[in-house]
């Protein structure tokens, strides 16, 4: 399964000529050229390739986009604003171009963690680019609020936390090759090219992006959002508690939640088949 | 031989912790390196998340990152973090880990923790060293960019100072696409000293704050507007043509024009306005502005509240002034000067009663010269002072000798024009006694005309002058009236004999309701107060019989006759019938052939 998915990561059939915003974006498209669209857009700690394994699933049936936020991934850092990219508003005008750049509409937008966010920032602003969103353990805020009860996770200082965190990951996040894990015998060999770029990230970059992912605040904007939903929530999450999917649910119109017996915070890429089925069905189901 | 306890062993007490994991990262083994390490015991560990061991900020990188780098690629490596320990406290580390199939045909995560102490403190310095110089430069940039503000920008309008204004012209004339044309403005606004000096500076600074709105609202969004000095702005617009520019200069001085409230007063501005355009072969910012500024003072010559297209033919009047400076102080001493008289009439009888003595600079080159061309210049310079000296001394030696002549054909009275910095002399009673004395002129045929502004610029001290001046025997008039910003209060208060109405209001009589309102009310009020009042500028018949309707008492203008040299004057005096019919315009001048050029006559700038 992985290597299967792993040579599809290379040999996909990517459409030619992509344009320069899609060079910036590192975009990737397969699937069925004709096929409706949906657009994959990562979350906060990787790049596009966090979709690698779920992304095969869609290729028959759609026409499949997927691309790294500004400042993660392959994405070209000379477009690398810290202004822009410190708030959701930023990205969210990234995912927008995106679409206007590379003609998408009707767009189903898969988002997961902080890029759901991004998410509903971009279908408030143009509600009639999206068909339907695709919220990935979403959350609309991390941090507790002990104003209204509600529960996100999170304090303050567990945030100032990460960014701690991510100072002494400086060093390893910031070397031009990742250290280079001796051979294994019980694991895949990978090719280096792989190996050493995966989930790259530039570590001052990283840290605004950990800035916008932990500390944004969306719940007050909920309301706003006319586009229909499916919520996918996992057991066991530990950025997004049960009772975030739930809250998601009872303010978003027309949402669709769906508790994944998948652990933990990256369905994609531990419960690949059980992710993609769950879209796949809601996708169907919306369909019909 | 290596035995499968030799391999416990190494597994055991190896010289790093080792850790058996489930594929959800729940531990299923620890080694003695680890317990050790960590003050846990087995039990405390099996059956626990890793992540559970970290401090949050690692346990949201854990869950964020090494989590799914695992499943999609089976591995992690060198990922600094911490473990806390037994005694809750927390060790760096580094871990690494591998994905692997166990004998239960099972995936497993085999994972090493090294302890990392001395690695993870420097690299924290390193990291925190990297924060503080990213710190220090942010601030320098910050206060530089607070340093350039200030240097570039006016602190009172926040508008471009002379130092911005040059870069943006720089910046917008190298920019420019070709064929495009970029204006410069320079915009002055009339009378402004008078405000500041009648008002107050804080009245001054907040017109000037208002004009500043006013200027930058009326451009686009490409275009500035600057502040140079005091009253003079500077627009810069990117235009198409010449007659774009006239347009914006237009639509400038009506904003400038619009009444504005200002400590509860109601204040009218009006500017006068130089245009110069860069086009293809000129585009020197400060030649723009130089050029700008040229045709600015045209504006102002002309009669102000206008504007005026540079002419590259034209001479640089700075230059111009210079040398005319010189050529006036040379000019007065020289014995150039001329003082020519203008009759004034009573209204009801058409009979001369008096005349205004006014100044003519004969000009070895340039021929007669109007005060206009030479008053602001002596008044800017403090040659006024030696210049209306000399003006009031040679009028009351003229005088007196008419009055020793005592014919019918002499007039009486004369009135001499005082500027504001003969105002502030303090040896200007001396100065008038002396010249009365000298001539042994009545003091009572003399009036001193002070403009209103001129008066406003220090109403306390003008009234001390005044009340000086009025002991000697003088009669004073208020010139220009209408034009200033004297309260009714201080009016009352100066002891003066007569009140000069403006000639922009005897002009607009019959075209103009509100003048006619004014005319009459000026009238009124000087009658209420119990002195004369003087209509300046009267050229029609119209004007003259609607002024004596208004019971207004005195006349001078050109339908009478313009200002005469003495002997001339004696002539036209002569001519006229000893009781004249009414409406008779007579004297040796073309009296409406040219504009009467005296309205600027040692009046306060």
């Amino acid at each position: 399964m992985l290597l299967r998915s792993l040579v599809q990561e290379t040999d996909a059939p990517v459409d030619s000529a992509p344009s320069a915003l899609a060079e910036r974006h590192n975009v990737r498209i397969s699937g069925r050229p004709d096929g409706p669209v949906l657009l994959f857009a990562h979350g906060f700690g990787c790049d596009r390739s966090m979709w690698r394994r779920v992304l095969p699933y869609f290729e028959d049936g759609f026409r499949v986009v997927a691309f790294d936020h500004m400042g993660s991934g392959r994405s070209d850092l000379h477009h690398y604003d810290p202004e822009k990219y410190s708030t959701l508003d930023g990205y969210a005008a990234d995912i927008l171009a995106l679409c206007e750049d590379l003609e998408l509409h009707e767009v189903v937008l898969v988002a997961h963690s902080v890029a759901t966010m991004m998410a509903v920032v971009a279908a408030i602003e143009e509600p009639d680019r999206f068909r339907r969103l695709v919220f990935v353990a979403p959350s609309p805020s991390y941090i507790d609020d002990p104003g209204d009860g509600y529960v996100g996770g999170f304090t303050q200082q567990d945030i100032d936390g990460l960014l701690e965190s991510l100072d002494s990951n400086y060093f390893a996040w910031s070397a031009s090759l990742a250290p280079v894990i001796m051979g294994n015998p019980g694991t895949p060999v990978l090719t280096d090219e792989l190996e050493t770029s995966f989930c790259r990230t530039d570590p001052d970059t990283a840290r605004t992006f950990a800035r916008v992912s932990f500390l944004s605040d969306i719940r007050s904007r909920l309301a706003d959002l006319r586009v229909p939903s499916l919520i996918l929530q996992c057991s066991e999450d530990m950025l997004a508690p049960l009772e975030v999917g739930r809250y998601l649910d009872e303010r978003l119109a027309g949402s669709t939640l769906v508790e994944l017996a998948a652990t933990g915070h990256v369905p994609q890429a531990s419960a690949p088949e059980e992710t993609a089925q769950a879209i796949l069905q809601y996708l169907s189901a919306a369909a019909r | 031989m290596i035995t499968a306890a030799d391999y416990e062993q190494l597994f055991a007490h190896a010289p790093c912790g080792y850790l058996i994991t489930d594929e959800k990262w729940l531990i299923t083994a620890a080694n003695a390196t680890f317990l050790a390490w960590t003050g846990y015991t087995s039990d405390d560990v099996v059956g626990t998340f890793l992540a559970r061991m970290m401090p949050m900020g690692d346990r949201l990188l854990h869950t964020t990152r090494s989590v799914p780098q695992m499943q999609l690629t089976g591995t992690v490596s060198e990922v600094s973090l911490e473990i806390v320990d037994a005694s809750g406290k927390p060790r760096a580390a580094l871990l690494t880990a591998t994905r692997s199939v166990n004998h239960d045909g099972g995936v497993e995560h085999r994972v090493i923790i090294f302890s990392a102490h001395e690695r993870r403190r420097y690299e924290l310095e390193l990291v925190s060293a990297r924060r503080r110089a990213e710190e220090s430069e942010a601030r320098s940039v910050r206060a530089e960019a607070g340093l350039q503000h200030l240097a570039l920008h006016d602190s009172l309008t926040s508008l471009p100072n002379r130092a911005g204004l040059a870069l943006i012209l720089e910046r917008g004339l190298t920019g420019r696409a070709p064929g495009a044309s970029i204006a410069v403005l320079f915009v002055d606004l009339d009378h402004f000293k008078s405000v500041n000096d009648s008002l107050g500076h804080n009245a001054g600074d907040e017109l000037l704050t208002v004009v500043a709105q006013r200027l930058s609202s009326t451009l686009s969004s490409a275009g500035t507007v600057a502040r140079l000095a005091g009253d003079e702005f500077v627009v810069v617009e990117h235009v198409g043509s010449a007659t774009d520019a006239t347009v914006l200069a237009e639509r400038l001085l009506e904003m400038v024009n619009r009444p504005l409230e200002i400590e509860g007063l109601e204040v009218v501005c009006s500017a006068s306005i130089g245009i110069a355009l860069a086009d293809d072969e000129s585009s020197e910012p400060e030649k723009l502005l130089r050029w700008a500024d040229i045709a600015m003072y045209r504006a102002k010559a002309r009669g102000r509240n206008t504007w005026e297209v540079h002419d590259p033919s034209e001479v640089d009047p700075a230059v111009n002034r210079m040398r005319l400076l010189g050529e006036l102080r040379h000019g007065i001493e020289g014995g150039q000067l001329r003082v020519h008289y203008q009759p004034r009439m009573t209204i009801a009888t058409s009979v001369i009663s008096g005349v205004e003595a006014l100044v003519r600079w004969e000009h070895p080159t340039r021929g007669l010269l109007q005060p206009a061309e030479f008053i602001d210049l002596a008044e800017e310079s403090g040659l006024i002072r030696e210049l209306g000296a000399w003006v009031l001394d040679a009028a009351v030696q003229q005088g007196a000798q008419w009055s020793r002549l005592g014919d019918g054909n002499a007039p009486v009275s004369i009135a001499v024009n005082l500027s504001a910095r003969q105002l502030a002399d303090p040896q200007l009673a001396c100065m008038v006694q002396a010249s009365l004395t000298r001539y042994g002129f009545d003091p009572s045929l003399l009036t001193l005309e002070i403009t209103e502004t001129a008066l406003m610029e220090n109403p306390v001290m003008a009234r001390k002058v005044l009340t000086t001046l009025k002991a000697l025997g003088v009669g004073l008039a208020i010139d220009d009236f209408g034009t200033g910003y004297a309260s009714l209060t201080y009016l009352k208060e100066f002891p003066i004999d007569e009140l000069k109405i403006d000639r922009s209001f005897v002009s607009g009589l019959g075209t103009s309701d509100g003048d006619c309102a004014i005319v009459s009310s000026c009238i009124q009020l000087a009658h209420a107060v119990g002195i004369r009042a003087v209509a300046e500028g009267v050229e029609t018949d119209y004007q003259r019989s609607t002024l004596l309707t208004m019971g207004c008492d005195l006349a001078q203008g050109f339908h009478y006759s313009r200002p005469l040299a003495p002997e001339l004057l004696e002539d036209w005096i002569t001519a006229q019938p000893p009781s004249v019919a009414s409406g008779r315009a007579a004297g040796p001048g073309p009296a409406h052939a040219e504009p009467d050029d005296d309205v600027e006559m040692l009046a306060a700038v």
